[in-house]
């Protein structure tokens, strides 16, 4: 257990702020779709394509904005997989074969490592719509974690895995500090791999400690909040030493992972909580994703509340964009009701 | 079969351009019925004349369309059969694709939309909205033409329900038990296998009976995803599902599978009860050069199947769908009598594609399906 419980009324715990926000690549909607499809074919030029996608990047921040999200993102629209940009743009790295992404009907290309990896350029803030962003709300911006990067990747130059890790580790710094200069003000770090395993056990405390010392690498400069964001598996296999991570947010698939074990213990972090299962087109019902908000928010902390987001369990793009747009209606209702519930102060 | 080393193509070929715009009514270009008529005069089939004019029409109607599917499987039948191909089908070319034909051809589903599968890549998805419900048979009109138009030995590819059920939002189920348990995994887990075990009792055992009642001998499941949800408890589900949906059925019974984690379908296969042959894919997964042993290592998890336990026989993929190379016959030989050698027993070989051509011309297509049938023979004569 970690913090110790008091007495204090769930009225006398304030927490600062209750929020919401995607945590993924966002799906593409139907007009992007056949323009993308029309490049392949070779029937529209790269300008075509490009419209589209600044067209369809419009469409993903102005459906975030009116759903009244806490924070924005652009949608990421343009990435193929979350690891594209840097298996594209980092020196040391190609492209590979077409491999399974953890146990979805869909496919990333396979970072292969064949030689010393050097950050050349900044990456996302390159690819980002950022002209496009409003000044008005918070953005955030999405990298996949250290740990998910090397696991996923194909090592062929460095001695191990931890030394590889590292190495993403400075990159993802340099992002970071990146991303902040222009104004981004909260990044998560989507770490799937750190809880996936079906095959084998759960990753050892040792390893665990190696990815909390490659975490603050990666925040060491960067003046943003950051979440780590965990997803496809049970969250609860890693607590506690994820408590102790150098991030702000601790990010939980709801629909992985076992709520009576989450409950065991006391946070010391903000959460997010992926409440809405961007892997099933189906509607949640509200009423019950508010108790077991309320529930599971009463029981992490029972002395201090640290900061609640409200979010999809993994990327929307699961999803045909007008099911997407509805779940991100259904996070914004459900974190306005928490807010009263909760008696929220911002 | 009493042949050693009998050859077969997985499933789908490639849907020749005056199949797909002639039915769905679109005008032919000049040498797109060129190409029909190209193809008749190379297979030998008679009767191209009236195809011909079926295409040159502006306005087709039911029938004509209808018409313009029995001659694309007529032409894929004698395809196979020229390549000489032992068991033979008709490359599914009355179906749009392996997914969409099932589910459009069933109630209780509704598209929504495109999802992506890789890059620019997409599949429509469907969610399951009511409890499935079997309306008219889907496969049993286009087995039994291919039944009539051929001597050869005939297997009727069939997509799997789990495959079905892993591509397919699952609303109905989720909804149902909505508020019922407060885990939502576990809930997800529960809803997931009442879809599948209704979609199988509703609708993969009715055609399959239909199937039989038509002379059906040989059908074989095709299940992409069976290993896309490793975990025990779902190869465990995927298993009880394969032994659903076959049990009790006077037929044979085969598993296509392919691009998949073999180390973990290998510890589940011997588990598979009338499952008699196990198509794989493994020259996706191998070197090209010539040689049994080391120079192999595409089918090193065949040993796996064997070490679990697994009795079958194997439709051993020879031929690599996803490339244009022509494998020589010598490479193919190799490949057969290293599996052979590893399995021990040779009968146990059913010599194959990785999975269907579809993805290749019918130029390629052919000139593998020849070398393939040229290596088996290669193969047979090695160990005469």
């Amino acid at each position: 257990m970690v913090g110790g419980r008091d007495n204090h009324t769930s009225q006398q715990r304030r927490m600062k702020m209750i929020g919401c926000y995607v945590t993924g690549i966002l799906p593409r909607p139907k007009k992007l779709v056949e323009a993308t499809r029309a490049y392949e074919r070779r029937k529209i030029s790269e300008e075509e394509l490009e419209k589209a996608f600044k067209e369809a990047t419009i469409k993903a921040i102005e459906t975030q904005l009116s759903a009244e999200l806490s924070h924005i993102s652009d949608g990421m629209l343009k990435w193929q997989d979350l690891l594209r940009p840097f298996t594209e743009n980092l020196e040391g790295i190609k492209a590979g074969a077409l491999a399974r992404w953890f146990n979805n009907n869909t496919f990333y290309r396979k970072p292969i490592v064949q030689g010393e990896i050097r950050h050349k350029k900044a990456i996302v803030t390159e690819l980002a719509y950022i002209e496009h962003l409003p000044r008005s709300v918070p953005w955030k911006a999405i990298l996949p974690a250290p740990y998910t990067l090397t696991r996923l990747s194909e090592n062929k130059f460095y001695k191990n895995e931890r030394d590889l890790m590292f190495s993403y580790a400075e990159v993802l710094k340099a992002e970071i500090e990146s991303l902040a200069k222009k104004g981004f003000q909260y990044v998560q770090l989507s770490d799937p791999a750190l809880i996936y395993n079906p095959l084998k056990e759960p990753i050892s405390r040792d390893v665990l400690a190696d990815v909390k010392e490659a975490l603050k690498i990666v925040v060491k400069n960067g003046n943003v909040r950051t979440c780590l964001q965990t997803f496809f598996a049970d969250f609860s296999q890693i607590l506690p030493d994820v408590l102790d991570f150098p991030v702000d947010d601790l990010g939980i698939d709801l629909y992985e992972t076992s709520l009576e074990k989450l409950k065991e213990y006391d946070f010391n972090k903000g959460v997010a909580l992926g409440l809405v299962d961007a892997r099933s087109s189906l509607i949640e019902d509200e009423n019950e994703l508010f108790t077991v908000a309320e529930e599971l928010i009463e029981s992490i902390y029972p002395s201090k509340i640290h900061k609640v987001f409200i979010c999809p369990n993994c990327d929307l793009e699961f999803l045909p964009w007008e099911r997407a747009e509805e779940k991100m209606r259904v996070i914004s209702r459900l974190t306005k009701r928490l807010k009263v519930g909760l008696g929220v102060h911002e | 079969m009493n042949k050693l080393f009998p050859t077969q193509e997985i499933g789908s070929l490639a849907k020749p351009a005056w199949r797909v715009k002639g039915y769905r009514g679109e005008t032919l270009s000049e040498s797109e019925i060129a190409e029909a008529v190209e193809w008749g005069q190379r297979l030998g089939i008679v009767g191209v004349d009236e195809l011909v004019k079926i295409l040159k029409k502006g306005e087709r109607t039911q029938d004509d369309r209808r018409a313009i599917l029995e001659w694309s499987a007529r032409f894929v039948i004698r395809f196979f059969e020229n390549a000489g191909l032992d068991i033979v089908f008709d490359g599914e070319q009355w179906r749009s694709e392996m997914y969409e034909h099932v589910i459009r051809n069933v109630e209780g589903f509704k598209f929504l939309g495109y999802v992506k599968s890789f890059d620019y890549r997409y599949f429509n998805k469907a969610a399951c909205v009511s409890k499935p419900k079997y309306v008219k048979p889907f496969y049993v009109e286009e087995f039994a033409f291919t039944r009539k138009n051929t001597d050869r030995e005939v297997k009727v590819p069939f997509t799997g329900p789990y495959t079905l059920v892993d591509w397919t939002f699952n609303e109905y189920y989720e909804k149902r038990l909505s508020g019922k348990n407060k885990d939502f995994k576990q809930r997800k887990l529960e809803a997931r296998r009442e879809f599948l075990f209704d979609l199988i009792r509703e609708v993969v055992r009715p055609e399959i009976s239909g199937l039989v009642e038509a002379g059906a001998e040989w059908i074989q499941i095709d299940e992409p995803a069976a290993t896309t949800n490793p975990s025990a408890e779902e190869m465990e589900l995927f298993v009880e599902a394969f032994n659903e949906t076959v049990k009790g059925f006077n037929c044979i019974f085969s598993l296509h599978n392919c691009y998949s984690n073999y180390e973990v379908l290998a510890k589940y296969a011997a588990e598979l009860r009338n499952c008699s042959q196990l198509a794989l894919e493994f020259a996706n997964r191998d070197s090209r050069q010539r040689g049994t042993g080391e120079v192999r290592v595409g089918y090193r998890e065949l040993k796996l199947f064997e070490d679990y336990g697994f009795e079958g026989k194997y439709g051993l993929g020879v031929i690599d769908v996803h490339t244009d190379f022509i494998e020589p016959p010598e490479l193919v030989r190799d490949r057969i009598l290293h599996a052979a050698k590893i399995v021990g027993d040779p009968s146990r070989i059913y010599v194959s594609t990785d999975c269907g051509l579809r993805t290749r011309t019918w130029d390629v297509s052919f000139a593998k399906l020849k070398n393939m049938v040229l290596g088996a023979e290669l193969a047979r004569k090695a160990l005469a």
